[in-house]
């Protein structure tokens, strides 16, 4: 972990953080280091304290710890924000000829680089985040170089002027420390490799997953943190034919995703919290019409707006049991980034496969962090395309009745049904919400009733046998001490193991992506003296899950500030966890 | 589609639950009538209808249909026609479901302009429900839940549907067969939004807005030489508090559909076997 780097800029919403963080980010994924950025922004867009931090190392880095080596300061707030994780080593990038006076801490390197005039300088007061970027960049040893072609991405729209513009500042920023200070003493000198890389968020991995499984049709209402998902899709899915529509709520979004759906194309909405609540009417009816779509959740801190721009995992509950009546459905919650492209490929092809709505639960963690992945993380050539029982003109024949109607919710021993979508020759039928026959046709026949609950749940009980619900496993698999987790907190734990294993603490970690159907932990948990289940919120709905199936106390570990584990603090709350007592019932 | 369709292809063999009189019928009669004479089938045709009585117009119907929730048909049928510029869609609901909780859609539906027929059966009362008040109700109209009247002005969903950028705005009397069954049609072939609010008198529940009522105070556009494309014509017919019309009160001879301004062509239903040939240049673009 020696070659860690942390890296951070701070300021007010609106001071271009994000897009500078975004900019060094990039120029360390060029240079062959692993990148994992974490945000800390607050629910304004002016105003407000905002922090962009990256982590990189050669190394795999998959989480964010408490430890700060450069930090770019915009306001004081930045360093007052971050004082417990500046130490000897850090050096703080600040511009001393602006209004205000850094009170650096005594055992850090103040540098102070005049940031806004060596902008000006350059063309322009905007670019003092660039200049600040140089500035680091000559602390770290890091090739200016890989930041110019960041630049390049970034302004390159915009004109030459402006990327040599930024280049410039770059360099003045770079200059300007050379001259006026000496920090060979910090010793950081960033090593780079040929590695190539992509850098990329959790809500760009789902709309690319999206698009790689064949979605042609998106509705959805902007909220955060899931509006990149219908970002990214705009203008991309136009390409393959498909279309975004942003309708006026989520009531619409998913109605007309369900319409999608019900006329034959891969149709997906994606919503937090607040939103998902609204959809939860319709998503009745996708279940009982038997229509194959995919929900994200990109869950956010609740209940009610709650904190809208801060990490939970609040909601598996609601998507595990929300909804009027009894609602057969699959929950698939991606574990990382590069997961959130493999489980909506999943997904839609589950919702095919069993005509069922499936949720993809992802989180805020996962939405808002960029990290690096070789661009096989998303190999295409494995991505498989399942449409299920789609039947075309000449199959809908065996389908028919004896008045040669189509028994579009036809009984059948694994619970799905043909499924004939509109144009199809002789399939017409209708769909509804309420109880039916196999034709579709409203009924309150007991028996006709129970058939068809039957026939919606079996779908579930088929996929259980016929899907591989499987988990992620790290560690020591013979260890003790289990620890379960679920959704973001994979990264954190995988690097807690370091730490814990440094303390002479053997830990098994299971991450579970599928929450519903999930796989069964009881052979796991029996093996094991201590289990613990980790999630970011107050209640512990995984674990009561876990409780449920395994009819054991598991100890827990929850975490819900509104900011995600980091995994230093992971490993001493485990730690911690395993001298307790289990639970009393 | 086949040039022999008989708009009793259209009847699905389920025997409505309506009550004997219902206006319902003669809407419906209209609808499948002005399908078939447009030149559809029940396999090119998607009927989406909303909760109350007029929405199980869907079950009474033969073609593909879904019969959804509460005043949300009309983003369905969007979805339906966004996903398949090549099929008929038509939605409709009552005015309970359109004006009441689908308001909010109702307005965004008119001016997204997607090109599709909704059909409002207006018998200003919740019918389903057992008569409680509705968006179109009177305001001295004594119901269950509105003892003296709902005390409120009723919603003009002619004037909403004009503010909200209309293309194609026209109201018809399900027991004017004839009429009713030529507006319809000529809301199906508009290219764009087309809208009727249909008055479908409900025989048990409201005993003011009733057959003798509309047959004796309905003015005719056609008759009165209205000339649709004019769209001052159109909103003086349409605020006129005084008398109620039949006919097509506005139609814009420009209108372009969604589909067509947002280059929305495609049969999205059909995907290829694995990931797109070219998906790797999504992946390089995070380089
Ligand atoms: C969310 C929701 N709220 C309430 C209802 C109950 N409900 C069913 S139909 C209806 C009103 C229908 O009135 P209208 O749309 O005028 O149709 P009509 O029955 O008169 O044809 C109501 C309130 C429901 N099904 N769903
Ligand atoms: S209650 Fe009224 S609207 Fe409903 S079926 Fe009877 S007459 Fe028609």
């Amino acid at each position: 972990m020696a070659e860690d780097l942390n890296w951070a800029i701070g300021g007010e919403a609106g001071d271009g953080i994000d897009s500078t963080g975004k900019i060094f980010a990039q120029a360390l994924s060029r240079a062959g280091r692993h990148v994992f950025t974490s945000k800390d922004f607050a629910s304004r867009i002016r105003g407000g304290y905002t922090a962009y931090k990256i982590r990189t190392s050669v190394d795999d880095v998959q989480s964010v710890v408490d430890r700060l080596d450069i930090l770019v300061a915009l306001t004081q707030r930045t360093i007052d924000e971050n004082l417990d994780e500046l130490h000897e080593g850090s050096a703080v990038i600040y511009d001393g000829e602006r209004s205000w006076e850094a009170d650096v801490p005594d055992e850090v390197t103040a540098v102070d680089v005049p940031l806004k005039s060596l902008a000006e300088d350059a063309g322009g007061a905007i670019m003092r985040n660039v200049v600040a970027l140089g500035a680091a960049c000559e602390i770290t040893g890091f090739d200016v170089g890989y930041l110019d072609e960041s630049l390049e991405k970034r302004f390159g729209g915009k004109g030459s002027k402006i990327v040599e513009n930024n280049k410039d500042a770059a360099r003045l920023g770079q200059e300007y420390v050379q001259e006026n200070y000496d920090l060979s003493h910090l010793g950081y000198d960033l090593e780079t490799t040929d590695n190539d890389y992509v850098l990329l968020n959790g809500d760009e991995a789902i709309g690319m997953g999206a698009l790689a499984a064949g979605c042609r049709f998106y509705a959805g209402y902007p909220i955060t943190p899931a509006t990149n998902v219908m970002e990214y899709l705009t203008g991309r899915i136009e390409e393959y034919g498909g279309h975004v529509v942003q309708a006026e709520d989520e009531l619409s979004a998913i109605n007309m995703a369900l319409g999608g759906a019900r006329a034959g194309a891969r149709s997906m909405t994606a919503t937090s919290g607040p939103g998902i609540d609204l959809m939860t009417e319709t998503f009745g009816l996708v279940a009982t019409s038997e229509t194959p779509l995919v929900i994200v959740d990109v869950m956010r801190s609740g209940p009610s707006t709650g904190m809208p721009t801060k990490q939970e995992q609040g909601d598996l509950n609601m998507t595990l049991y929300g909804g009027h009546g009894e609602i057969p459905r699959f929950v698939v919650a991606p574990t990382t980034i590069a997961e959130c492209f493999w489980k909506t490929v999943e997904a839609f092809n589950y919702a095919e496969k069993y005509q069922t709505p499936v949720y993809v639960v992802s989180d805020l963690a996962l939405a808002v962090t960029e990290q690096t992945f070789p661009p096989e993380a998303f190999d295409m050539d494995e991505v498989e395309i399942d449409r299920g029982k789609l039947v075309d003109e000449d199959e809908v024949d065996e389908w028919l009745d004896a008045q040669d109607r189509f028994r579009a919710h036809a009984v059948t021993d694994d619970g799905i049904s043909p499924r004939a979508i509109p144009g199809t020759t002789d399939g017409a039928h209708m769909s509804t919400g309420l109880e039916h026959d196999e034709l579709g046709r409203r009924t309150e026949d007991e028996g006709e009733r129970v058939r068809q609950v039957d026939k919606r749940n079996r779908k579930v009980e088929t996929a259980k046998n016929e899907e591989n619900w499987d988990y992620r496993e790290f560690g020591d698999p013979d260890a003790d001490n289990l620890v379960i987790s679920w959704g973001s907190n994979e990264g954190a734990l995988v690097e807690a193991l370091d730490y814990l294993e440094e303390d002479g603490i053997d830990v098994r970690v299971i991450s579970v992506p599928y929450i519903f159907p999930r796989p069964d932990l009881t052979g796991e948990i029996e093996a094991a003296d201590e289990t613990i289940v980790v999630e970011c919120n107050a209640t512990g709905q995984f674990a009561d899950v876990i409780e449920h199936d395994v009819l054991t106390r598991v100890k827990r570990i929850n975490k819900y500030t509104g900011v995600r584990f980091k995994a230093d603090e992971l490993a001493t709350e485990i730690t911690d966890k395993l001298s307790e007592e289990v639970p009393a019932q | 589609m086949s040039s022999d369709v008989r708009f009793t292809d259209f009847k699905s063999d389920k025997q409505p639950t309506w009550c004997p009189g219902c206006g319902d019928f003669g809407t419906m009669n209209g609808m499948m009538k002005g399908l078939a004479e447009t030149g559809n089938d029940p396999d090119n045709t998607f009927v989406v209808a909303g909760i109350g009585c007029s929405g199980k117009i869907g079950t009474y119907m033969h073609s593909y249909a879904l019969h959804g929730v509460h005043g949300r048909a009309l983003p369905v049928g969007t979805g339906v026609k966004m996903a398949r510029p090549d099929l008929e869609v038509m939605v409709a609901g009552g005015d309970g479901d359109g004006y009441s909780i689908g308001a909010g859609h109702f307005v965004h539906a008119v001016r997204r302009n997607v090109d599709m027929t909704y059909v409002v059966m207006d018998n200003r009362i919740y019918g389903l429900t057992k008569g409680q008040a509705s968006p179109t109700s009177r305001s001295d109209f004594e119901t269950s839940t509105t003892p003296e009247g709902p005390k409120q002005p009723p919603v003009n969903p002619l004037a909403l549907a004009l503010a909200s950028g209309a293309s194609f705005i026209a109201q018809s009397f399900s027991s004017d067969a004839l009429r009713h069954q030529e507006i319809i049609q000529e809301a199906i072939e508009h290219d764009g939004f087309g809208f009727v609010n249909v008055f479908s008198p409900c025989v048990t529940f409201n005993d003011v807005d009733t057959y003798d009522y509309f047959r004796d105070s309905l003015a005719d556009l056609e008759e009165e030489g209205h000339d649709p494309t004019d769209y001052e014509a159109a909103k003086e017919v349409i605020l006129d508090g005084e008398k109620e019309y039949q006919g097509v009160m506005y139609q814009d001879e420009n209108s372009v559909p969604y589909h067509e301004q947002h280059g929305v062509t495609e049969d999205m239903s059909d995907i290829p076997d694995g990931a797109p040939e070219d998906a790797m240049d999504l992946v390089r673009e995070f380089y």
